[in-house]
């Protein structure tokens, strides 16, 4: 419970002292960056579980509740709030028709599908143009927060970017602790064992992707309300997937906590090089991260880990 | 005695090789029945088929009266049936306790029960195997004595109504033997189970089993009391060959 | 009608033997060494900027055929070397964790991917003058380059050089019973190790081949590998990842799509789509593909 005081109470003294001391701008959209990466990762994890399968597309539901939020903005003037509930209806509806690959398909076949489902995505941005706009991406999306002060209103995304991601870490870490999760790590460690003592693998599998795919949805939503813009170039080829991986890598794969270390490490890593190396850092951050992947295996929390006997924590496995 | 299980012509092809050729059996209540026959006499694809874990290419298989052929095999477990693995399958990355205490949530359909209350079911039933001391160890660090301990209570916490042992003796050294087997009756006393026995070790059969099922190449060639079956001449070929 | 048959028939042929050449590699790499080598694409960007660079440091433009033949001969010892480096390092220290190696050559494909992009923009004018036969014929109503019938011959050499390879060598046989069983193999006495090696950097020569063959009819550009990755991919998961009988076919499958749909009906922003939905409906009805087994041949 101190954990979960801390997580309360330290956001809220910040950003009382941020009204007063506004930090810097640049702080600012690194940490609602550092925060929307942890928000996917941390479902991520969820689904990783619940299938027992690595999912390499999860950018896919980016788009979706990305793509859905925006185009009810800019053409129907949704307010915000209710486009966040058709974003996480799309994460929705998509998560369960696509849940069945959990079920059907494993190992290589499952990492083909799950990786070409985003870029088939933005093939369809580019075929259906005139919807998607897929060469600009959609702009004009209403703003979340609207208060005349530009300060004002970042710190507001700050905080609400920070509420999501802790409402998914609460949610998650509620989840992990209890007879679900054991279900999962039945699930996850031997899919024909936990059959035969009664576990509903198939029920299990398509929750667990249905509801990771519609948070990782309501963060799409997020990105358009935020950049008041919304183009697939950005979240749905593969470099964005790779980020969102280094965050789960660094993070220790399936270790939710893991994962908000893992974000602002990379947030902060890529304001750095840039900072640092202006127009090199595309090439020096794909380098830096293809070596952290490899000299930390079991990401930042391995080093923790490895400190502790090997306590009971569902850990990533990867099936032919 | 009821007939709880009743498997009817039961065949499963491999492709070109047949697996398991119209066998049928059927059990009743309360009894321990064995199964024998040389490897590759099909007995696991038959559990298997029983269970659920491989599909029926033709044939009936009856649980209480209920026509099972069509489950998926968790349905099955709810129903009563579970099974130990040959070769043993822990969760690996699961302790003991939590391994069992899985079947003890998910092995009969009760939506109130409390993951406490599994927790503590499931510290009985590692007593009962006597892997109390070792509830919060990895499975897959236990030895194989414990780890087929640990298959046999993760099947009792289903609380099953029949339950099949494959091959509990293999790999144990006497000492281990004869706890197994002794712990297989006390299962039976305590948890009234019906037991399906698979096994090799004619010795053990012989004390433990009230009736005997001999396979070879797939069909049923033996039935009946063990003594009546051990000296069978169609079974003594079907171990040591044609003299 | 006569002359849509035509089209279909020719451009099959010329996209089917080209889209084989390009997923050999993926295919092989997929059977035998059983990763998913997503890094594929870094080949072909590879490939062709290596081959600038070399150009530029030996000759300057325009430059002549023996300054483009030594850049070649550069450009292939040091993909070599690469892919050398690529499994020493990456592959077998982590062939038990396969997210690290596919997250791991993803890397290396963005990285080359982004080098070329920073040292050759767009604007450079990268041009490879590879061209074998020059201008065009026309057989019946369609026109094409001569080129791109070259490029089909030679995917159906290098193709036809493999099945024999893989069929007649006591190599080949190794490679086929790594398929099969890799735990009996090592028992056999067969150097495992050695021979993903080999097929590792085997794989190399069809897609330089097919980059170094379209260079100068094709657009090159930083992130041209990724197309020819996902054509790869489609190729040889409907084939049967492994099987090169499957490749085979599936890549005259694609190449018929690809054909009809860009250029009979003339709609070529459906291509990929088209190929991806008989992909994917190939994956629901038999996700393991047209092969039979999956193993080499």
């Amino acid at each position: 419970m101190i954990y979960v005081g801390i997580l309360i109470v330290v956001p809220l003294l910040v950003y009382l002292i941020s009204f007063i001391w506004p930090p810097a701008i640049n702080l600012l959209t690194r940490v609602i960056e550092a925060n929307l990466l942890a928000a996917i990762a941390i479902p991520l994890a969820l689904m990783t579980i619940s299938t027992g399968r690595m999912n390499f597309g999860p950018q896919f539901y980016i788009g979706i509740g990305g793509y859905a939020a925006a185009l009810l903005s800019i053409h129907f003037h949704v307010p915000p709030g209710l486009t966040m509930v058709a974003a996480a209806l799309g994460g929705v509806i998509f998560g369960f028709i696509m849940s069945p690959m959990a079920i059907i398909s494993g190992g290589l076949y499952y990492s083909l599908l799950t990786l070409l489902f985003p870029l088939l995505f933005l093939e369809a941005t580019y075929i259906f143009t005139d919807l998607f706009k897929g060469d600009t991406g959609l702009s004009g999306v209403a703003p979340l927060v609207s208060t005349g002060n530009f300060s004002l209103n970042l710190l507001s995304y700050a905080f609400i970017s920070l509420t999501i991601m802790l409402v998914y870490l609460f949610a998650m870490d509620k989840i992990f602790r209890s007879r679900y999760a054991i279900q999962m790590a039945a699930v996850n460690d031997d899919e024909e064992v936990a059959n035969s003592i009664g576990v509903n693998v198939n029920k299990v599998k398509m929750i667990g992707f249905t509801i990771a795919a519609t948070l990782v949805a309501v963060v799409g939503w997020f990105y358009a309300h935020y950049y008041q813009a919304f183009s697939g170039q950005i979240f749905l080829p593969l470099s964005f997937m790779l980020k969102i991986f280094m965050v789960t890598m660094l993070g220790g794969r399936t270790q939710i906590y893991g994962c908000v270390i893992g974000g602002y490490f990379i947030a902060f890593l890529e304001m750095i090089l840039i900072r640092l190396t202006g127009d090199m850092s595309p090439v020096l951050f794909p380098i830096i991260l293809l070596i952290l992947l490899l000299v930390l295996p079991e990401g930042l929390f391995g080093l923790y880990r490895k400190r502790k006997y090997r306590e009971y924590m569902p850990t990533l496995r990867f099936r032919r | 005695m009821a007939e709880i299980l009743k498997v009817s012509n039961v065949t499963k092809h491999f492709g070109g090789l047949t697996a398991v050729n119209g066998v049928s059996l059927s059990i009743n209540e309360g009894e321990t029945v064995g199964l024998m026959g040389p490897n590759g006499a099909g007995k696991t694809t038959l559990v298997n088929m029983i269970c659920g874990s491989y599909p029926v290419d033709s044939g009936k298989i009856e649980f209480l009266g209920k026509d099972i052929t069509k489950l998926p095999p968790w349905k099955r477990c709810k129903l009563g049936i579970c099974r130990t693995y040959q070769i043993p399958r822990p969760f690996p990355e699961l302790t003991t306790l939590a391994s069992v205490c899985v079947s003890a949530l998910y092995g009969k359909d009760r939506p109130n029960r409390s993951f406490e209350d599994a927790m503590t079911e499931a510290t009985h039933y590692l007593e009962f195997v006597g892997l109390f001391a070792k509830r919060n160890v990895l499975a897959r660090d236990l030895t194989l004595f414990e780890m087929r301990g640990l298959e046999l209570a993760r099947a009792l916490a289903t609380q099953p109504k029949l339950i099949f042992v494959d091959e509990v003796m293999a790999g144990l050294n006497p000492v281990e033997a004869e706890k197994a087997v002794r712990l297989i009756g006390s299962a039976k006393e305590q948890f009234g189970v019906t037991v399906l026995w698979i096994e090799h070790v004619m010795a053990v059969l012989m004390r433990a089993a009230e009736r005997v099922i001999v396979l070879h190449y797939g069909e049923k060639i033996a039935e009946g009391p063990p003594k009546e079956v051990a000296n069978n001449p169609m079974v003594i070929e079907s171990y040591l060959g044609r003299s | 009608m006569l002359g849509a048959v035509e089209t279909t028939l020719i451009y099959t042929f010329l996209l089917g033997s080209l889209y084989l050449l390009v997923s050999l590699g993926f295919s092989l790499i997929c059977g035998v060494l059983r990763i998913f080598h997503l890094g594929y694409a870094y080949i072909f960007t590879a490939t062709i900027y290596l081959t600038w660079m070399f150009m530029t440091i030996f000759g300057t433009p325009p430059y002549s055929t023996t300054v483009l033949i030594i850049a070649i001969i550069c450009m292939l010892a040091v993909q070599a070397g690469l892919a050398v480096a690529i499994y020493k390092g990456l592959i077998v220290r982590y062939l038990r964790h396969e997210e690290i190696i596919i997250l791991g050559l993803l890397f290396l494909a963005i990285i080359v991917e982004q080098a070329a992009l920073r040292f050759y923009p767009i604007q450079t004018g990268v041009y490879l003058e590879t061209t074998v036969i020059h201008g065009v014929s026309t057989i019946g109503q369609v026109t094409v380059s001569n080129q791109l019938i070259f490029a089909a011959i030679l995917g159906i050499v290098i193709a036809g050089l493999f099945v024999l390879f893989f069929l007649k060598t006591k190599l080949g046989l190794a490679v086929r019973a790594i398929s099969y069983d890799v735990y009996s193999s090592r028992l056999m006495g067969i150097r495992v190790d050695r021979v993903f090696m080999f097929i590792f950097v085997l794989t190399l020569i069809p897609v330089i081949a097919a980059t170094l063959a379209i260079a100068p009819i094709w657009a090159v550009d930083p992130y041209m590998g990724w197309g020819y990755m996902s054509t790869a991919i489609l190729v040889s998961v409907l084939g049967g990842l492994g099987n090169i009988k499957g490749t085979m076919i599936a890549s005259y499958i694609i190449g018929f799509v690809h054909s009809v749909v860009g250029f009979v009906f003339n709609q070529p922003v459906y291509m990929g789509l088209a190929a991806l939905v008989v992909v994917l409906v190939m994956l629901i009805v038999r996700p393991q593909g047209i092969a039979k087994s999956e193993t080499v041949w």
